[in-house]
């Protein structure tokens, strides 16, 4: 498995080369740990639960909602 | 890195970054290996034909290599159909509405989906009931769900050579093959889920092997060998592995020389409740008298 894809300083990446994630997918995507409503940070592709201070990462337009590949947010994040 | 938030029940029985590993590797020479989950994926389209409504936005929970959508799917039915994995490999390179997911903790909203489908998937959960509860949750009233699961027949064979050669050659046994649901208890398990006008059948379906290696080799590239947590840390000794195939032969082996592996599939089918679906009547409300209808039966 590879995740050449992601990428999140972001000033190497076009977003033209960014997959889309689709809307509605977005509209029914929750945290698998909470089950609370998501923030989507379309920069860095990511989906943020604020409950379980996670960020799933979206990689070639796939969102990956496994807790354990998801980034614990920093405080203040 | 584990997560502080991530509980861990005590009745874990499965590795689940193993299985994902597992998953993972098989992903892509998958489609070599994919009969049994088209089997079924076709299976379940069979079904879906049957039933005489549309589905907008429906869930392949586990969809390994897409096969539902690309073998069997009935045209038109189906608006929008999601498809998850636990491998993000399982998912590369299609076009459909992807999701790495893990069964054990659904990522999606209630009552989102008004079909569910899951072809061989759910029989790595820790925690079926669990599993079948959260399902339940993201189907919209009336939502319908079917799902293939391995039930306990399955491998009975390599099952029962494995344990004699063990205990023979190394003197003691460790579990080799996952357990599995039993179709009595998912029957069950269904109802306790909340799913209502449960229905449970049961495919055998028997393939031949050249041997039992042929067997355990097909099993690795399906992606579904043993993920037990107690699994022993040592591999089988190869005397115990030499000695496993020929009880395997010995006991179960075909006039032609070459070895049946049965796969026993659970077909498990459940709605979600509505206020159109037929129920049961509330105790009392019979308009019919017990004693009348007993004493007409006496008629000749």
């Amino acid at each position: 498995m590879t995740n050449e894809a992601t990428d999140h300083n972001g000033t190497t990446k076009s977003t033209a080369r960014v997959p889309e994630v689709d809307r509605k997918l977005l509209e029914i995507l929750v945290c698998p740990l909470t089950k609370t409503t998501l923030r989507y940070d379309s920069a860095a592709q990511e989906l943020i639960s604020d409950k379980a201070r996670l960020a799933y990462p979206i990689r070639d337009g796939i969102p990956i909602m496994l807790p354990d590949e998801a980034r614990e947010l920093a405080d203040g994040e | 890195m584990m997560r502080a938030v991530m509980t861990a029940p005590s009745h874990r029985i499965f590795d689940r970054r193993l299985v994902a590993l597992r998953r993972a590797r098989a992903a892509a020479n998958f489609p070599a290996h994919a009969f049994l989950v088209e089997r079924v994926a076709d299976e379940i389209a069979d079904r879906l034909g049957t039933v005489n409504r549309d589905f907008p936005l429906a869930l392949d929970l586990g969809s390994h290599r897409g096969m539902l959508r690309d073998v069997a799917l009935p045209p038109g039915k189906i608006g929008m159909l999601v498809e998850t994995d636990l491998a993000p490999a399982m998912l590369q390179g299609r076009e459909s509405l992807r999701v790495a997911a893990d069964e054990e903790a659904l990522p999606f909203r209630a009552a989102s989906f008004s079909l569910v489908v899951s072809a061989l998937a759910l029989h790595w959960t820790n925690d079926l009931p669990g599993a079948l509860v959260q399902l339940r949750r993201t189907l919209a009233p009336d939502g319908l769900m079917i799902a293939a699961l391995f039930g306990g027949e399955t491998l009975f064979e390599l099952r029962t050579a494995l344990s004699e050669a063990e205990i023979e050659c190394e003197g003691g046994l460790s579990p080799r093959i996952s357990p599995m649901a039993d179709v009595r208890d998912m029957g069950s398990l269904l109802q306790r889920a909340g799913f209502a006008l449960p229905v449970m059948d049961v495919d055998r379906v028997k393939v031949t092997y050249a041997d039992m290696i042929g067997l355990m080799r097909e099993l690795r590239a399906m992606g579904e060998t043993n993920a037990l947590i107690e699994r022993r840390r040592a591999p089988l000794r190869r005397t115990t592995l030499i000695r496993a195939a020929e009880i395997y032969q010995d006991r179960f082996g075909l006039p032609n020389g070459r070895i049946p592996a049965t796969f026993e599939i659970l077909f498990a089918t459940g709605w979600a409740p509505h206020d159109s679906q037929q129920k049961p009547l509330k105790p009392g409300s019979a308009t019919a008298r017990l004693e009348e209808a007993l004493k007409n039966m006496d008629k000749p």
